[in-house]
């Protein structure tokens, strides 16, 4: 199908605006003050998350269960990181310390991973998850990449079924084209033959 | 020369913008003389853009404060050579690197089509120029590395700690040399679109350029993740950062098109593709560029926030609707015949690739967009890190890996089942026995076991064509066993290299598979208090504290951890953490202290410490962490450069050999 130019400059037309309207919405965040691995800090981002310990509790986890559970939250401080991996690199950072210690308190207070990762949804949200929650809207993001590749392997497929059934019309009997820099003498090419026949055999 | 610098700025805009102008006019016009003047001007553009990286270079040198860039970026006391590399340090100095790349490489471009692609050069200088007037405007009117302070302070604020370091010095330049070199194929796509010549011309002109950004992008990549394992200190290598991840992006589709270019120069097919290959590969590397600069999304490696992230927006718009309009109105011209004989050949085979190498390309940008899908449809911000970024692309990635073992051992045209017997026995007997040693040493992370299998599949196929091709050398000519291995691959340059390749890739594989061993200690310590641990392996080690140290160098004051290991009982050597505080020439603290971490590099695994904090009590907060297989990384990676070196080294013998390699020759045509 050929566009025509009036089509396509409708189209077009169309797109640009969604795409400024897009790229003027979109929030630019601020680079300025004190840094932190991957942007400002915002030393203000900590919320506390505590729980009464349950009665009579004994931590919920070992060490390493709970330092993977960090790994699973992001830090707060604007830094790309988790609260394990951000506390154990930036000691300039005061958030992920004090994330941690919430975590510790509500692993010492016999809370369980899913409850803790909770009450941290409860208290930031889900960006406080280093992966998005694999619920609603979400499992667009995880769904969508192997949807568009299955999409594409059916086109594949179908592409492919189409060049098999067409056959060669006249004139275009021999669509081979040369590979580039190559200048093999007549005698050259029918030892590639032979070569190919002896590494092929039908 | 800083003077003569910035002015050579806005002469090399004024005669970019003639070059753009009499370039497209001249080919338009069918003017010899106007092509002659565009091509002359693109030359003249590289010669004023040189003039004003030295006018920057000396202003860096010469510690000129009354610029804003060199006051931003540096200060009297930084080491010389990071000095030199302050220009690409910040956005406006890097900007001047990428345009200085952009017109050596249009130069170059120029020059040597000078005498062939005659119909497509007014074309490609006249994009060339656009691209590079863009870069020049964007300079000259919004960031301008040359713009003068109202005062001249005493001394500079200095380089960001992170930035000191050997890797941040070769790793920015490799990867801008690899983004720009996009850039050549496509001004030679968009002239073959114009001229309507969309025959395998233009995509033979355009191999080796994207072969050039290929192989500036692969080691762009591995020495990044090398700085950022040295540097950061955060464990590892990669962590799906969007800078990272705009860096990988037109490094998949450029891999994508090295593959499918082998499809339409044998079989003539995949036209359309191709040209959408290497204008994607270019719109993803300006992606990469508006991510970075744009603060859109925050990243490890941003630039300052400024207006020139609209600016890329801009250009991407516009590249977008040219390009759209050029292949919307020449579909008739892309149309090829296209016959396909089985779906189990190699052109199949390279179909398939392209389609996993691509999807795993939307799998990265959707990743990485997807924050501001979210936010802008449900109004709730998330984060979407290394657990995303592996969960979808992990599969993906393991597909792609089976793929480069099965591509080499199916035929071209169509695969008869005595010859995927006879191709698939071996390597499939390798990736079983791998599979079943593995299972039975006890290894049971299922990733990794299977990314292990799967290596050991590649690896047999890998090395079954290098056995059969210095197997039949041997027999045709009687040589021992390195001549004819060096032989072949010397004059099957594009096919064994392409192999060479391949065996980068399945280190890497192997070596990213390592990561699920990964363990990490996080202790408390004392002058002389210990710890005991177990590595991966099973080994027993002990970390006895040093305790700390203060010390004052060149432009830092440094407090150290030193731990004394032992292995099995084995002494081991020291190993070092440091925290640094940079200040100016005045003493004066700038920036916020860093972490400089201690590795102790091995084949097996590194030990890898990192100071986190310190105590009041002078108690050291520190970090042990054991990471199996990360050298294997770098070695992988540069694997992969040294087989795409060999790929596009000039075949210089190829006209004199005659015989055997030209009987080998076309068959040659297999891999990137």
């Amino acid at each position: 199908m050929i566009l025509s130019r009036r089509t396509f400059l409708g189209a077009a037309a169309t797109g640009l605006a969604g795409a400024v309207s897009a790229v003027v919405a979109a929030p630019l965040g601020a680079q300025d003050g004190k840094p932190t691995m991957s942007g400002p800090m915002d030393e203000g981002a900590y919320k506390p998350v505590t729980r009464p310990a349950r009665a009579g509790a004994a931590p919920s986890m070992t060490d390493d269960a709970r330092d993977a559970l960090e790994h699973r939250i992001h830090c707060q401080c604007g830094c790309t990181l988790d609260v394990y991996t951000c506390r154990t690199t930036d000691f300039t950072c005061p958030v992920s310390p004090s994330m941690h210690r919430d975590i510790a308190q509500l692993v010492a207070g016999g809370y369980s991973a899913d409850e803790i990762i909770q009450a941290f949804q409860g208290a930031y949200g889900d960006k406080v998850l280093m992966a998005p929650p694999r619920v609603g809207f979400n499992w667009a993001g995880y769904t969508t990449p192997f949807v568009v590749l299955a999409v594409g392997a059916v086109g594949v497929a179908v592409l492919m079924g189409r060049w098999r059934r067409r056959p060669a019309p006249a004139g275009l009997a021999a669509p081979v084209a040369a590979p580039v820099g190559l200048a093999a003498t007549p005698d050259e090419l029918r030892r590639l033959a032979d070569a190919v026949r002896r590494d092929d055999p039908e | 020369m800083i003077l003569i610098g910035e002015l050579s700025l806005w002469v090399a805009l004024l005669v970019a913008a003639w070059a753009t102008i009499v370039s497209f006019a001249g080919g338009a016009l069918k003017r010899a003389d106007l092509v002659a003047s565009g091509e002359r001007a693109v030359y003249a553009t590289w010669g004023f853009v040189v003039l004003a990286a030295a006018g920057l270079w000396t202003a860096l040198i010469t510690h000129d404060f009354s610029l804003r860039y060199v006051a931003s970026f540096t200060s009297a006391n930084l080491p010389f050579v990071y000095t030199l590399t302050a220009f690409w340090a910040g956005q406006a100095g890097s900007m001047l690197f990428w345009c200085l790349i952009l017109t050596t490489y249009s130069a170059i471009a120029v020059f040597t089509n000078r005498t062939q692609n005659r119909a497509l050069m007014p074309y490609v200088a006249g994009t060339l120029g656009a691209i590079t007037l863009f870069f020049l405007a964007t300079m000259c009117f919004g960031q301008n590395p040359f713009e003068r302070l109202d005062w001249i302070p005493p001394d500079g604020r200095g380089m960001n700690p992170q930035l000191q370091n050997p890797g941040m010095a070769i790793h920015p330049p490799n990867l801008y040399l690899g983004y720009v070199a996009t850039a050549v194929p496509f001004a030679f796509a968009i002239a073959a679109l114009i001229t309507r010549k969309l025959d395998g011309e233009w995509l033979a002109a355009v191999r080796r350029w994207a072969l050039v950004s290929w192989f500036f992008l692969t080691v762009g990549i591995t020495l990044g993740m090398w700085w950022a394992y040295v540097e950061l200190g955060w464990g590892g290598y990669w962590m799906w950062d969007p800078v990272e991840n705009a860096s990988l992006l037109p490094w998949l589709t450029g891999t994508a098109f090295l593959h499918s270019i082998m499809i339409q120069e044998k079989r003539g097919m995949l036209r359309k593709w191709n040209v959408t290959l290497v204008v994607s590969t270019f719109l993803l590397a300006i992606l990469g560029t508006f991510i970075t600069r744009s603060g859109v999304i925050s990243s490890v490696h941003s630039f300052a926030q400024s207006p020139v992230g609209n600016w890329f927006a801009g250009l991407l718009i516009a590249c977008v609707l040219a390009t759209s309009y050029l292949v919307a109105t020449r579909l008739q011209d892309l149309q090829a015949h296209a016959e396909l004989e089985s779906m189990v050949s190699r052109e199949a085979a390279f179909l398939y690739n392209n389609l996993l190498l691509v999807g795993i390309a939307f799998s990265v940008l959707w990743g990485t967009l997807f924050p501001i899908l979210s936010e802008a449809v449900r109004g709730t911000k998330i984060t979407v890190g290394p657990p995303f970024f592996n969960a979808v692309n992990i599969p993906l990635g393991l597909l792609l890996l089976a793929l480069t073992g099965v591509g080499p051992l199916i035929a071209w045209r169509r695969a008869s089942v005595s010859n995927l017997r006879r191709q698939f026995a071996v390597p499939l007997f390798g990736g079983v026995a791998t599979l079943v040693l593995l299972l039975a040493l006890g290894m049971r992370q299922p990733e990794a076991v299977l990314a292990y299998a799967l290596s050991g599949f590649v690896a047999t196929t890998i090395l079954q064509e290098f056995y059969k091709g210095v197997g039949a050398r041997r027999r045709m000519h009687g040589e021992a066993a390195p001549v004819a291995l060096v032989r072949l691959v010397a004059r099957n340059r594009r096919r064994y290299g392409g192999y060479i390749v391949h065996a980068g890739v399945v280190i890497l594989f192997c070596a990213f598979a390592g990561l699920a061993f990964k363990r990490e200690n996080d202790v408390t310590l004392k002058a002389g208090e210990s710890f005991e641990t177990k590595d991966p392996y099973g080994h027993t080690w002990r970390f006895v504290s040093q305790g700390l140290s203060v010390d004052t160098k060149l432009n830092r004051r440094i407090v150290a951890v030193a731990l004394k290991p032992t292995r099995d009982g084995r002494p081991m050597p020291l190993i070092e953490s440091e925290k640094r505080q940079y200040f100016d020439s005045r003493q004066s603290d700038t920036f916020e202290p860093a972490t400089a971490v201690g590795i102790q590099e091995g084949l097996q695994q590194d030990v890898y410490v990192v100071l986190a904090g310190v105590l009041a009590d002078e108690t050291a907060e520190v970090r042990v962490t054991f990471n199996p297989l990360v050298w294997w990384v770098w070695f992988g990676g540069m694997t992969m450069a040294i087989g795409g070196l060999i790929v596009m080294w000039p075949q210089a013998g190829r006209r004199r050999e005659s015989g055997y390699a030209a009987v080998m020759e076309p068959a040659a045509v297999g891999t990137p």
